[in-house]
């Protein structure tokens, strides 16, 4: 196990060093002049040569590289062109929350795509299960910027039982939250759906119904660890994208996240908050592709062993 | 079942604590309060940094300068100068301040306190966007290099007067002490804080920052220790930012804040109903938005091709797509600035003289040009309209729309772009700040991205910039727009009109066509909370 946890650990580094040489040779090679982006489309050309050598931008681009990963290992990712201020900093403050959003919304979509699941897989081929089956499909279907736009003009105008965006406390939560639920809710039913099907036909499970015991009881006591597998996957993957930002919700519902950060970085050619808010998102995903590959050795033994063959 | 529960009540705590840590905004019972929402976050606070609107209409309220523009003009007016004095060749400004004024720490103003804003502004660790406009005082070049420790060119003869002598004459000056680059900063506190400053301002303005969250909201309050007397109206300012457009309309309509933007899809609507109507504020920006032609780039070396893309293009349409927010160019110079003539005539839609221009000129039909411009929603649909009005006369225009960044790199490289949809809005009231940046051949690879070159506009320009006499200065500036609407290095497109939505308990709004709104004379009646 441990040489296992090594060779991940060893990938994860790479991914995450080609990650940020990636990202600092596209951000050189973008057309857009990191002076220009700072002093603004006005200045003259005496200004722009001022910044450029107090940036070091006219040194080779892998002494720029060697210093800003030299900066990046002891914690540093720049200062913003636009804002002025630690990229460090400005992830730390828009980090919370993101997170409290991210984790609202894997809780209510974990809760929903299982309800649904279970439901459609207990009712299999009846009413229910097709009604099931038009629902979630709608739920995926859903725009997010169509839905959050919904809800805040129904439940923050017409109602007005919601705040109309921003993040104001507990209450504020509930619309963003819907909005990103709801679809990955209908996804996860769909998944937990087929799961479950293709563990209900299994030899264990028909031995389990041809004792006698009822099929609600098999599919919660037998078949319900195995279904959630591939489900418990996919939500670790998807939580490690919530949690580096849902740019078209937070812009929807002005919510002062990491999305609308990137999203900002990105409409100002800020740079260094670009690299800084990509290699924060990359790092999330590795860790949680880390912490899913070696949570998955640990629950099925033939893919360590498999590894170790 | 209940092991569940459990988990899911302690989740659901924590999450709540989460929450908590989002400080509810502290304002005194029945404040007066401005609350407003914007797309974009502050980028900062520090006058010596901020270039751009968002940054501008706050530094405005923290700050004073020594000069400053009308509330809804842009004629000159005292700010914490009671008085000025420029000398015939306008190379010496003197500036008498008034004594009353202090920093909102309640610190006395002194010109000591200009003099250091302008240093701060050309050290180049600073890297201000605004060193160009100090770099013609005496000394500067020196202080920038490091040869000296201070500017040499700006004198204090005492607490209360400041004297800036510059390397040539430049009657213009006294606008860029307008700029935010110029207002009054206090020593201590910025050095004290050092990079740090735009979290922690402290000027002599109406306001003073009471609280700032990056990405969520920014407050102001008044600043007891602001000279003019009654001012401000309002107890606090607060902005909620990185508010889109639709969402701040929906605010609106919700009476959440009390100024917002009006989207476009909103606009006709607004329009067509007498209440809305009336609330609605707009003023004629000093901006022109135009069609850039590289006249170093066959075909538009050929003044005919030029002329005709002028005549080919349909202007009102474009205004009709922006539901009015605007009025058709005739020239470079936009009304409201001083020194426009509303006689320059400019190029009417005509596309039978553009087809007749463009035979005589030997273009071919067919002939198809690259337009870049900025991806932005309505610059595309605004170039769509082009296309089709083009089509028309044979010309297959072909868009590239691409981010802001890289068009500015790319209008600037020589050979690059033969057309380009760009805007100038002017950063002070004179026609030098349009026509010698924007056309002169110093400008190449700065701001004459049409790479436009004519000997005798180069010589009238030289010869209007020292010029202090304003009808003379303007006859000569009239004079090379003449020449250079005749050459048509541009298509003259319009000059957007600014529109806002006020709420009817919001009085004393009012646009300023050049810099954001000041606020310090806003006035809110008592209403509802929430409209």
């Amino acid at each position: 196990m441990l040489h296992f946890v090594l060779r991940r650990l060893g990938f994860a580094i790479l991914v995450l060093i080609g990650t940020s040489i990636i990202t600092f040779v596209v951000a050189f090679v973008v057309p857009a002049d990191p002076a220009v982006t700072i002093a603004g489309a006005k200045a003259d050309p005496q200004t722009l040569a001022m910044i450029r050598q107090q940036l070091g931008l006219n040194q080779p681009l892998y002494m720029q590289y060697a210093h800003y990963l030299g900066r990046v290992l002891h914690g540093d990712l720049g200062r913003s062109y636009i804002m002025r201020e630690s990229v460090t900093r400005l992830i730390a403050q828009r980090f919370g929350a993101t997170a409290i959003l991210a984790i609202c919304a894997m809780v209510l979509s974990l809760i929903l795509g299982i309800a649904m699941g279970m439901i459609a897989a207990l009712y299999k081929d009846r009413a229910i299960d097709n009604g099931l089956l038009v629902v979630s499909l709608g739920l995926i279907s859903i725009p997010v910027f169509w839905l959050g736009t919904m809800l805040l003009v129904v439940g923050g105008l017409y109602l007005r039982s919601f705040p109309l965006g921003g993040f104001s406390g507990p209450r504020s939560l509930i619309l963003p939250t819907l909005t990103l639920a709801l679809g990955s809710g209908g996804y996860y039913s769909r998944i937990l759906h087929t799961s479950l099907g293709e563990v209900m036909g299994q030899d264990y499970i028909r031995t389990a119904l041809g004792k006698g015991l009822s099929r609600r009881a098999v599919m919660f006591k037998h078949a319900m660890a195995n279904a959630l597998l591939p489900l418990i996957t996919l939500a670790g993957l998807d939580l490690a994208g919530l949690l580096s930002g849902v740019v078209l919700t937070e812009t929807v519902f002005d919510w002062p996240g990491i999305g609308r950060l990137a999203f900002e970085a990105i409409f100002n050619l800020d740079i260094p908050l670009i690299m800084g808010t990509v290699l924060f998102s990359a790092f999330l995903i590795v860790i949680a592709n880390l912490v899913v590959d070696l949570l998955y050795a640990w629950l099925d033994p033939r893919i360590r062993l498999g590894e170790q063959g | 079942m209940i092991r569940i529960a459990i988990y899911f009540r302690l989740v659901l705590i924590l999450l709540l604590a989460g929450c908590s840590s989002v400080p509810p905004l502290k304002l005194p019972p029945g404040a007066r309060v401005l609350w407003l929402a914007a797309a974009d976050d502050v980028p900062t606070l520090d006058p010596a940094i901020g270039y751009d609107s968002a940054s501008w209409i706050f530094e405005q309220a923290i700050f004073d300068t020594l000069v400053r523009y009308g509330d809804a003009t842009v004629e000159l007016e005292p700010d914490l100068a009671t008085s000025w004095e420029i000398s015939k060749d306008a190379t010496t400004f003197t500036f008498h301040l008034r004594r009353d004024a202090r920093f909102s720490n309640g610190r006395a103003v002194t010109s000591a306190d200009f003099k250091y804003a302008i240093e701060r502004v050309l050290k180049p660790s600073t890297r201000s966007k605004g060193t160009e406009y100090y770099r013609g005082i005496a000394g500067a070049a020196d202080f920038i290099s490091g040869r000296a420790k201070a500017v040499s060119g700006i004198e204090l003869p005492d607490p209360y007067t400041i004297i800036f002598h510059l390397t040539g004459p430049d009657p213009i000056f006294i606008h860029k002490l307008t700029m935010p680059f110029a207002a009054a900063i206090p020593r201590e506190v910025a050095e004290k804080w050092g990079e740090d400053f735009s979290h922690h301002v402290v000027g002599s303005g109406a306001f003073k920052l009471s609280e700032w969250i990056p990405g969520q909201r920014i407050a102001l309050v008044r600043n007891p220790y602001y000279f003019a007397a009654g001012l401000p109206k309002l107890d606090a300012v607060v902005e909620m930012v990185g508010v889109n457009e639709e969402l701040e309309w929906l605010k609106y309509e919700a009476g959440e804040i009390d100024i917002s933007g009006i989207p476009a899809a909103e606009f006709p609507r607004v329009m067509r109903t007498p209440r809305l109507k009336a609330l609605t504020i707009h003023n004629v920006t000093v901006t022109t938005d135009y069609i850039g032609m590289n006249c170093q780039m066959a075909p538009f070396t050929d003044v005919r091709v030029r002329q005709a893309f002028n005549y080919a293009i349909n202007k009102q349409k474009l205004l009709d797509l922006l539901n009015g927010r605007g009025v058709v160019a005739r020239g470079v110079l936009p009304p409201g600035l001083p020194g426009y003539t509303p006689d320059v005539k400019g190029y009417p839609y005509d596309p039978n003289k553009a087809r007749r221009l463009l035979e005589d000129a030997g273009v071919r039909n067919g002939f198809a040009p690259v337009l870049w411009l900025r991806a932005d929603q309505t610059m595309i649909l605004l170039a769509q309209s082009v296309q089709q009005d083009l089509a028309l006369v044979g010309v297959k225009l072909a868009l590239k729309p691409v981010a802001w960044g890289p068009l500015l790199e790319a209008v600037r490289e020589p050979n690059n772009t033969e057309l380009f949809l760009l805007g100038w809005e002017a950063d002070f009231p004179d026609p030098e700040n349009f026509l010698e940046v924007l056309f002169s051949k110093r400008q190449w690879r700065s701001n004459n991205d049409t790479f436009y070159a004519n000997p005798e506009v180069d010589r009238l320009l030289a010869a209007a910039a020292p010029i202090s006499n304003l009808q003379l200065r303007f006859k000569l500036y009239d004079q090379a727009e003449r020449i250079i609407v005749q050459q048509a290095p541009w298509v003259f497109l319009y000059h957007p009109v600014s529109y806002v939505i006020r709420q009817p308990w919001v009085h004393d709004y009012v646009i300023n066509p050049m810099r954001p709104s000041r606020l310090e004379k806003v006035w809110v009646s008592p209403h509802k909370a929430g409209g």
